[in-house]
């Protein structure tokens, strides 16, 4: 964790990278409801079509990108564990007990686990190609219309904000108390899970205590700084839309169109 | 509206108590807890002061003083209990002005890291005039020009998390600047620094006083930071008890050390000269004193006169070695490298082939920048960081034909061998004992006595007796200076900061470690705490710690207490021998833009006009060795210097 900008963001330049966050994220919410509404390999094809153009202009490494679905392995060999064997339908090819898989299972399920990935690793690449602060600003503006039913957008982006500063600080912290106890003979990396719950609670205490002490002076060195959050705030930061964001938001109907037309064309998975 | 008042903060006879205000005890409790309310409770007791428009004043008190609560009352963060307070014409106790009061006074606190609410410097700076209303393009001109005057430009786009202590605090002084304040008041924003950012602060704030005019108040522990000010305020208990120009108020030595606060150190020096005989003037640079010191060479040597009578240094004074005497082998490091999150973008080198010996017995200082490797080495030492081939699941890798195989790393301490991995790093930790920087923010047992039971108890090899146990902690409590009985069941926060960083270094020392590493030992104490933290960590090497090893920014701590010390820059030790050595040829030193401690300063400039003072750079043997100047001269004014 040390000297890192916590999360995955990984520093290039690239098209990708300048675009606006909230192009982002409005991209990649096309990109689910793309990903949800293919209902054959056909459309889910157009996503990962999609998905490696952008990939490619965000030079991000592949790896990169691939070391997000590790984290999901597990669910991924669950569900498709359970829809090969209890997809019912279709003319089985084993037959075992209440177990049989059909060759539409097998259809199916790969197509499950393909539709799985894509969205993880879009939305990985989103966070890849974005930094924390600025995926806040991008929430926070696009939340900004929720302000009409006095819902407290910008309290909400300055808590995240706020949030994201001391991530690293407070992390930093814990590594110093856990190193300090360390060096007085504590362990945590051996003994069953009692043991390791009980050696983490000398760590948290005095992480609390930091934690409760920062947010004090925090909060006094804030209102020092006129913190009021009243109506005469203004805002320093504005986000940009520009011709590059135009055009991604254009390939996210486009994406959506396309998928939907395969969707009505062509026969459905199974 | 026309402004007509003289005084920028004008306090009529105030007082105040934390007493019944639940709210405000817990955000002074860093600064006041060490603890002084009487039996009245009051904070303050009865302070007058006024600090005019444009002036720059320095407030000067112990912990416990009452300062930083006079700084949270000025700008409506308290309320005063009684009496008056005026800021910039208006009344703080007066709800309608308080806005308007704060958008004028900024107020930078101690913490670096608790005062900047975004990520990015920029935005960071932009909260305060944001806030106020500011439109946004001139809240872009205020940016940069708070970032100019503090010398922060090229960092508009940094992450505060990077910057060294010193910027983060030049960032929190730019994001006050952006709201345009007449007064700026400063409480303990020097407390954290190295010595070398406490002198980035203070010149930003010299610089804004007197180009911007901007009304400084500047509350520090440290006596030396008052020479720039105007005029310097005193403050003890609640009171204000001492008021002036700062050379007179530093000069009045006696009252200072009554106070609770140490005179600078080159008063220190000019006290121990006059005290060996020679008539000096109270000088608080390096290039005075050599003045004072050249010319009252040369007046003596026409005149001769009773100074430093008898002292003569003695050969084997003169002659420090540079090789350790004894056991080399303590520690014994060779080519250690060590890379964070490798194989990422961020990867990062903090260690690149470390060599390093320290003998047994030593009092070791490793100096170097943030980030120059050293905190990462230290981590080492007793294998919080594992070496790779230390690890369990290390497997040795069949050197690739053609290929130089690297050379070996070799890491043993006390007799362990860090690059096995059988190696027991239980008994090793048990051995080399770690003080990490702030302990005492690393309490956390209901009791003192479990605290520092807490590693005696995870490293004994069978359980102790409740008889054996308490006999260590009472040997270990009453090492570090506390009263075994009295403090043995409070909780460990409700003691003072300094307490609380004994019981922690009581908590490392109870197992008897053979070896002491402390990073940092003195940081954030005040000058007194600083000295009384060092004559304890003397006290445990000479009494329970075979060897010391301090990490420190402060050259003049490494002079005064290390037998040697190692120059770590760029994840490399560049010199590693005594301070006498190391402070005679300083050159090195400032090319990597370290410090060399006043002595050396002094010693320099004395050099510059002919005067050879040689001495191992304590102030001790400095003072010796000037003494001796004056002792050697022949006698019957035979001047032989330039």
């Amino acid at each position: 964790m040390r000297d890192v900008t916590f999360g995955q963001y990984y520093p290039v330049d690239s098209p990708v990278h300048k675009c606006d966050p909230r192009t982002k994220i409005l991209f990649l919410i096309l990109y689910i409801v793309a990903v949800f509404s293919a209902k054959n390999f056909f459309g889910l094809g157009a996503c990962a079509f999609a998905f490696l153009i952008i990939t490619l202009c965000s030079s991000v490494p592949i790896g990169s990108i691939f070391r997000s679905v590790r984290g999901v392995v597990f669910l991924l060999l669950f569900t498709a564990i359970l829809n090969l064997f209890f997809y019912s339908g279709g003319e089985p090819l084993v037959k075992w007990g209440i177990i049989e898989i059909s060759k539409e299972g097998i259809y199916y399920t790969v197509f499950l686990a393909a539709r799985l990935i894509l969205l993880v690793m879009g939305s990985s690449l989103l966070t890849l190609t974005t930094t924390p602060v600025s995926l806040t600003d991008g929430i926070e503006s696009l939340l900004y219309p929720l302000k009409l039913v006095r819902f407290p957008v910008h309290e909400l982006a300055l808590i995240m904000s706020i949030a994201l500063r001391f991530i690293p600080i407070l992390s930093d912290e814990t590594a110093r108390i856990m190193n300090a106890q360390r060096a007085r003979g504590a362990d945590f990396e051996t003994g069953g899970i009692i043991k390791r719950v009980k050696a983490v609670v000398p760590v948290l205490i005095p992480l609390l205590i930091s934690a409760f002490r920062r947010a004090d002076e925090l909060g006094d060195a804030m209102d020092a700084r006129c913190y009021s959050g009243s109506k005469v705030r203004t805002k320093y930061k504005k986000l940009r839309f520009g011709w590059r964001d135009a055009f991604a938001c254009l390939f996210g109907v486009a994406l959506l169109t396309a998928v939907l037309l395969f969707r009505a064309y062509f026969a459905h998975v199974v | 509206m026309t402004e007509i008042y003289e005084e920028a903060v004008k306090f009529e006879n105030v007082r105040f108590s934390y007493e019944g205000k639940g709210d405000g005890v817990s955000a002074t409790e860093e600064t006041e807890s060490d603890g002084f309310f009487d039996g009245e409770g009051f904070a303050l007791r009865g302070v007058s002061l006024s600090v005019k428009k444009g002036e720059f004043v320095a407030l000067l008190g112990h912990n416990g003083s009452g300062k930083s609560t006079l700084a949270r009352l000025i700008n409506g963060l308290l309320f005063p209990t009684s009496g008056k307070i005026t800021v910039l014409g208006r009344e703080v106790t007066d709800d309608k002005n308080i806005f308007e009061i704060r958008r004028r006074v900024g107020l930078v606190f101690q913490n670096p890291d608790n005062q900047t609410v975004a990520s990015i410097v920029e935005d960071d700076i932009a909260f305060g005039p944001e806030n106020v209303g500011v439109p946004r393009k001139e809240i872009g001109e205020r940016i940069e020009f708070a970032l100019n005057a503090v010398g922060m430009s090229k960092f508009r786009y940094a992450t505060p998390a990077r910057l060294s202590g010193g910027q983060k605090q030049r960032i929190a002084i730019a994001g006050v600047l952006a709201l345009k304040p007449e007064i700026m008041i400063l409480d303990e924003s020097t407390a954290m620094l190295d010595p070398r950012g406490r002198r980035e602060v203070v010149e930003v704030v010299k610089r804004l006083n007197e180009e911007e005019g901007i009304t400084v108040l500047l509350i520090t522990h440290f006596p030396e930071e008052a020479l720039l000010a105007d005029r310097a305020i005193v403050m003890n208990k609640g009171e204000v008890v001492m008021e002036g120009r700062p050379e007179e108020i530093l000069g009045r030595s006696e009252d200072l050390r009554s106070f609770r606060l140490l005179p600078p150190r080159p008063l220190r020096i000019c006290e121990q000269l006059r005290a060996g005989g020679l008539e000096i003037a109270d000088c608080f640079g390096a290039e005075t004193l050599a003045t004072e010191i050249a010319s009252a060479l040369s007046h003596a040597a026409e005149k001769p006169q009773e100074v430093g009578a008898g002292v003569r240094l003695s050969e084997n004074e003169t002659e420090q070695n540079d090789t350790v005497t004894g056991d080399l082998g303590e520690i014994l490091c060779e080519n250690l490298s060590y890379v964070y999150n490798p194989n990422s973008p961020f990867s990062t080198h903090a260690l690149s082939g470390v060599d390093l010996n320290v003998g047994a017995g030593e009092f070791f200082g490793i100096i170097g920048h943030t980030g120059s490797g050293k905190s990462t080495f230290v981590q080492h030492l007793n294998a919080l960081i594992k070496l790779p081939t230390a690890q369990k699941k290390y497997k040795a890798k069949k050197p690739k034909k053609g290929e130089a195989p690297l050379p070996a790393t070799r890491l043993t301490v006390g007799g362990f061998d860090l690059t096995d991995k059988t190696t027991d790093f239980k008994a090793l930790r048990s051995k080399v004992g770690m003080v990490f920087q702030y302990p005492e923010y690393q309490l956390f047992a209901e009791t003192v006595f479990d605290d520092v039971a807490f590693g005696l108890k995870n490293f004994a090899k069978e359980p102790l007796t409740d008889e054996q146990t308490a006999e260590a902690v009472k040997e270990a409590l009453s090492t570090v200076g506390l009263d075994y009985a009295e403090v043995k069941n409070r909780s460990p926060f409700e003691l003072s900061g300094g307490q609380r960083r004994r019981v922690a270094i009581a908590g490392v020392i109870v197992t008897k470690p053979e070896i002491l590493v402390l990073d940092e030992p003195a940081a954030g104490l005040d000058p007194l705490g600083k000295e009384e933290i060092m004559k304890l960590l003397h006290k445990i090497h000479k009494d329970w710690c075979k060897t010391v090893i301090i990490v420190s920014h402060d050259m003049d701590e490494i002079a005064e207490n290390c037998t040697r010390a190692a120059v770590f820059s760029a994840g490399k030790v560049v010199r590693a021998c005594s301070p006498k050595a190391l402070f005679s040829a300083p050159e090195q030193l400032i090319s990597l833009g370290l410090d060399i401690p006043f002595t050396a300063k002094v010693t320099e400039e004395l050099e510059k006009r002919g005067v050879k003072a040689q001495s191992d750079f304590t102030s001790g043997d400095f003072v010796r060795s000037v003494l001796a100047l004056f002792g050697e001269l022949p006698a019957g004014g035979e001047a032989s210097h330039a």
